[in-house]
């Protein structure tokens, strides 16, 4: 396992320094593809793909290109047909919440628990005592600006909220990797921002490795430090873009907008073709 | 205070308009309020039947075992053909079309292979209980939002914790509310089956009454059976809104 935080031990620090940093997420020759009564559609094809500790990527591509299927293949939720994926180093057989914490476009918070309560789900299943998980779970819900909606239903909180609650939920795992699927697609364009400033605090303190998937170019560039560009289906990666802007963006600056052009001009033939071919 | 007003003007207003109407008719087949009060009091005090408390003991207790049976068993196959993928889907409509056969055409057979005594009225009112459990269940786990399974999956839950953390409490309404479906009619198969055919029971006294145009009386004991109904059921509700607070 690697360390969580490595500043605080100072030998632990120095084994980092010393050790070239291996990536924690290896997706190497991936395909996935899915059968339906009357035809086989390749969804991913021949995908490789390295993340670095403390990295935040962002996989951007056309709906229906499969990036979902991607990031359900390296949360263990679904085994691919070919290739393998390596988490910290190891190959991944299933779904490992000291490893991997996931959140999706649906937050799917559990409507017969309190906000708390679903903050604490993982962390039951992990058999924490009731008091410290209670504390633990009250500690994130804090920061997201959810104090006094510990103990209301989900049915009770706005979209943005829920989805906090979900990443909260996440976030208790305490798991170095997160990988976010659309997380905030279901949202309105301001609380989208908002929450993409909001996520840039929450990863500023964590130091997680995230893998961040959207269609939004916007999203893309405020968040990233690398943005994966991938074809429509079958998905493939077609360009790699660094981000090396300074915190916070200025969206409207001359580099974003040369890189929104630069995304655009990637993005719209798959786009093009995705919408085409009737997805 | 309105609403309750309201409801004992009307049931006052029928009352009164029955004890009218059949105060005119042929006093054998129609009785007025006014003559099944008097044959209640007499029924109540064991005067009419002095074995009334037998035959409802003997009912109930055939409410009792059938519901266990209906529960036990429409549990059991709900969950058995329920969980594994797509096999609910096969056997649903086919559990749906025998429950849509009116139930009653199963009673004779039922009679021959079981007999006059209780057993063939547990049988009935397991056959009637059966169904709404058995497809409440398999309702209950089809309606579960696949998302919460994805997402207690990659919070590291298994096949069991899955189904206990997330298909029981998802569920929970759809099944309380097969459960009580499933009560109300094993009490009214247990009571057709006395009816139809028995010896003993609250439905064998009904039948007795009505068959000796004893008109008075048999209204009475439908009364008797109404309560006992309405008692279950009463049960049924507090249950099921204890239950509903504790799967929160």
């Amino acid at each position: 396992m690697r360390p969580q935080s490595p500043s605080q031990d100072p030998a632990v620090r120095g084994t980092i320094l010393v050790m070239p940093d291996l990536p924690d997420i290896e997706v190497l020759a991936l395909a996935k593809r899915w059968v339906t009564r009357d035809q086989t559609v390749p969804a991913l094809e021949g995908i490789s793909l390295t993340v670095a500790p403390r990295e935040f990527l962002t996989v951007l591509g056309p709906s229906g290109c499969g990036k979902s299927t991607l990031l359900s293949i390296i949360g263990g939720l679904i085994p691919p047909d070919a290739g393998e994926v390596r988490v910290t180093g190891r190959r991944s057989a299933g779904p490992d919440p000291r490893k991997v914490a996931m959140v999706f476009q649906d937050p799917g918070l559990f409507p017969w628990r309190t906000a708390l309560e679903n903050v604490e789900f993982g962390l039951e299943l992990q058999g924490v005592p009731a008091a410290r998980r209670r504390e633990i779970a009250r500690g994130l819900l804090e920061p997201v600006g959810l104090r006094g909606f510990e103990n209301r239903y989900p049915r009770e909180l706005s979209g943005g909220m829920k989805q906090r609650v979900a990443i909260a939920r996440a976030l208790a795992l305490d798991s170095p990797i997160l990988l976010m699927d659309e997380p905030f697609g279901a949202l309105d364009e301001q609380t989208r921002l908002l929450m993409g400033e909001w996520l840039l605090g929450i990863w500023a303190k964590t130091r997680k490795t995230v893998v961040f998937v959207t269609h939004s170019l916007q999203e893309a560039i405020m968040l990233s430090q690398r943005i994966v560009v991938m074809t429509s289906r079958p998905g493939r990666i077609k360009a790699s873009f660094e981000v090396a802007l300074p915190m916070p963006r200025d969206l409207n600056g001359p580099e974003a907008t040369a890189l929104r052009a630069a995304l655009w001009a990637e993005i719209r033939d798959e786009s093009l073709r995705a919408l085409e071919s009737g997805l | 205070m309105r609403v309750l007003g309201t409801r004992v003007g009307l049931l006052l207003l029928v009352l009164g308009a029955w004890e009218l109407w059949a105060g005119r008719q042929d006093p054998l087949l129609y009785i007025p309020p006014s003559k099944v009060l008097p044959a209640l009091v007499r029924v109540l005090r064991l005067e009419a039947y002095p074995t009334l408390p037998e035959h409802l003991w003997l009912t109930l207790v055939e409410v009792l075992v059938a519901y266990a049976l209906a529960v036990g068993v429409g549990l059991g196959l709900g969950f058995l053909l329920g969980l594994p993928r797509h096999v609910g889907e096969i056997y649903e409509p086919i559990l749906a079309g025998l429950y849509a056969i009116p139930s009653v055409v199963w009673y004779p057979s039922l009679m021959l292979f079981f007999g006059l005594g209780p057993a063939s009225k547990i049988a009935f009112g397991f056959l009637l209980g059966f169904f709404p459990v058995v497809l409440a269940v398999l309702t209950g786990i089809r309606s579960v939002d696949r998302q919460l399974l994805t997402v207690a999956r990659a919070l590291g839950a298994g096949r069991g914790t899955c189904f206990v953390k997330v298909i029981l409490p998802a569920m929970t309404g759809t099944l309380l509310a097969g459960l009580r479906a499933g009560l109300a009619l094993t009490v009214v198969g247990v009571i057709v089956g006395e009816i139809l055919g028995a010896r003993a029971g609250l439905g064998y006294l009904i039948n007795y009454a009505y068959g000796f145009l004893r008109t008075a009386e048999y209204a009475a004991l439908a009364m008797v059976a109404l309560t006992l109904v309405m008692a279950i059921d009463g049960v049924a509700a507090l249950a099921e809104g204890r239950a509903r607070r504790w799967a929160g």
